[in-house]
């Protein structure tokens, strides 16, 4: 009884030291800077003070050629980084005020996004954004690349956007350009 | 590093993983007594870990690599305690030395400066160690010797002619020839010389890659005109055109109308040694006014990260376990097919400038329609890769067109028409060395 009990307790010491190695092991990756189960204080908006809005560029297609163009809006100038980039999120899925054309389809939904500690945005979208989704190498490239220059243009903390779909990892939106890797911004295909 | 966070993101339902599993783990640590209810999971976890630690500490394999310049040519040893079995591929200015191993080597690195050599890498996959050699130049020559005692693989790499120029400027040493030079050659009895020097540039074999198919129809026109028929219908015309008028294999990903993953079409061109590959599509734009062809390549953009995880694989040379946790194994995976069709970008550039010469000729398109985005479909490719898109089934009149037999023939024709340019380039590319 006693030597069992030894063993178990040897054991049991003994994967503990190995539950302390990986546990410092995994410490040093990277961690997830904001998250929908962030303290409830972060998450309630702060209430913006009247005036306090910054302008922000979006990119939008245009008639004329094959680049992306440029609308001002304004946004809530937020403390978060966050919510900035969310709202700059939403107005690119509202679409052009100018007649501009949209590169998403506007039944998107933003469902969450993520920023880490070394500038990738996860940008999280519904599953509209495939299922609307023109399939074409053209339309898949503008709709990637007006959210992924929209968030780096206007958020220097953001160098990389990744795009998620319900939460999920997608190999593409329509059979094209690889999502499975952040991408980084491309200002060669703004228009001057 | 970010797939691994984006993995902790996923499996906890999109919320916060990384905060609480480390939390959760804490807790396991402080409170003994949750040990205790789960010490059956936590002695066979424990177990298994053990094991996996003790099996990898056991006498680790290793490689050494150092490399030395001698006058005509630099020389690359890579020593192991066993005889390697390896096989090489060259592209460009990589070379890919792929060890069998069931075990993971630890690779040592000795500092060097060469005037060929410019850096090594190396990964570790499940079966093989890979080791990369890029050089300063495309234009080289390589000989690989082993031997037995000591058990090393010898490498040799010299600028191609610099040979002949050596002979004509060391004048007054007359004849001295090469030979002497050279160091102790690795003793070459059991020697199996390999002459990369012209790596075959001979196309064999095509691979067209009908876009889309089956429960995916790929881009919709407004008159119901669905890409999957469309690119089929071309790369069909396109694959008799190619067999009649040259003597070249051909095979398509899908010869009818079903679906076939991204990966199994890269797969499909890889296993049937693709010297080419045509993946072929119709366009679709939110701008309805967009008409004409385009042609893609691969993007370096997604590559370049890759290089700066081989650029970290390098430089840690003293943390081999970073090449074999498992996870790490589904990166390294990744990189490897990241890189197979990085080494073709060159040529796949080439192949796409002809193409959309004779396209745009075709469609009197002025713009010069030739691209760069990481295409899913090309990232694995090991040979030069595009993606055409064809016309614009989102424009009105170029759907109607993309429905004419007689165009579709025509774009066959002209796709036909810029490989023919494509390999009589490669072909003169070879003569000229």
């Amino acid at each position: 009884m006693n030597r069992k009990r030894l063993t178990i307790l040897s054991l049991l010491l003994a994967s503990l030291v190995v539950l302390v190695i990986i546990f410092f092991r995994s410490g040093t990756k990277e961690k997830i800077k904001s998250s929908p189960e962030a303290p409830p204080v972060q998450l309630q908006p702060s209430v913006p003070k009247p005036g306090e809005t910054r302008k922000i560029v979006l990119f939008f297609l245009s008639d004329e050629d094959t680049f992306l163009h440029r609308e001002e809006r304004e946004i809530v100038a937020d403390s978060s980084i966050i919510r900035q980039a969310k709202q700059a999120i939403e107005e690119l899925i509202k679409g052009s005020e100018k007649g501009l054309i949209s590169p998403l389809p506007p039944e998107t939904k933003l469902r969450e996004l993520y920023l880490t500690k070394e500038g990738v945005a996860y940008v999280d979208f519904s599953e509209d954004i495939v299922q609307k989704q023109l399939s074409g190498s053209s339309a898949e490239i503008s709709t990637i690349y007006s959210i992924v220059n929209s968030l780096s243009y206007n958020f220097d903390s953001i160098k990389k956007v990744f795009i998620l779909i319900e939460g999920q990892e997608r190999e593409t939106l329509g059979g094209h350009i690889n999502l499975s890797r952040p991408f980084l911004p491309l200002y060669d295909l703004i228009a001057d | 590093m970010h797939v691994e966070a984006f993995r902790r993101m996923s499996s906890d339902a999109g919320s916060i993983p990384a905060a609480s599993t480390k939390f959760n783990l804490r807790n396991v640590l402080l409170n003994k007594k949750l040990i205790a209810k789960k010490k059956r999971v936590v002695f066979l976890a424990g177990l298994i870990l053990f094991l996996s630690i003790f099996s990898f500490s056991q006498n680790q394999p290793y490689l050494k690599i150092s490399v030395k310049d001698y006058p005509d040519f630099s020389r690359a040893i890579i020593e192991s305690p066993a005889p390697l079995a390896f096989d090489i591929e060259r592209s460009f200015s990589l070379l890919m030395v792929k060890i069998e191993t069931n075990v993971p080597f630890l690779v040592q690195k000795e500092p060097f400066e060469s005037r060929l050599i410019k850096s090594f890498g190396w990964t570790m996959g499940a079966e093989s160690c890979i080791l990369t050699i890029e050089t300063w130049d495309t234009n080289f020559r390589c000989d690989c010797f082993t031997s037995t005692d000591p058990p090393q693989l010898v490498i040799d790499f010299r600028k191609q002619g610099i040979e002949k120029s050596k002979v004509e400027t060391s004048a007054n040493g007359g004849e001295a020839t090469e030979n002497e030079n050279h160091p102790p050659a690795a003793s070459q009895a059991d020697s199996k010389t390999k002459d990369m020097s012209s790596p075959s540039q001979r196309i064999k074999t095509v691979v067209i890659d009908p876009g889309h198919g089956g429960l995916e129809p790929g881009a919709k026109g407004r008159f119901g005109t669905q890409e999957k028929y469309v690119v089929l219908a071309i790369s069909l015309k396109l694959k008799t055109l190619i067999e009649r008028n040259l003597a070249l294999r051909v095979v398509l990903t899908r010869e009818e109308d079903v679906d076939v993953s991204l990966e199994t079409r890269a797969a499909k061109a890889n296993n049937n040694k693709a010297d080419l590959f045509l993946s072929i599509h119709a366009n679709s734009s939110y701008r309805k006014e967009a008409r004409g062809s385009e042609t893609y390549f691969l993007s370096a953009e997604s590559t370049d990260e890759e290089a700066r995880r081989l650029a970290y694989l390098e430089n840690n040379p003293s943390q081999p376990e970073k090449g074999i946790s498992g996870e790490n194994e589904e990166e390294i995976k990744m990189i490897l097919w990241d890189l197979a069709q990085t080494a073709y970008l060159n040529q796949s550039s080439l192949l796409a400038e002809s193409i959309q010469n004779k396209l745009n000729s075709l469609f009197g398109t002025k713009n010069r329609g030739i691209k760069q985005a990481p295409f899913k479909v090309l990232t694995g490719v090991a040979c030069p890769a595009v993606l055409l898109e064809v016309a614009f089934i989102s424009n009105v009149f170029d759907e109607r067109d993309l429905r004419k037999e007689d165009i579709q023939n025509k774009i066959a024709q002209a796709i036909f028409q810029g490989l023919e340019d494509y390999i009589a380039l490669s072909s003169q590319g070879e003569v000229k060395k």
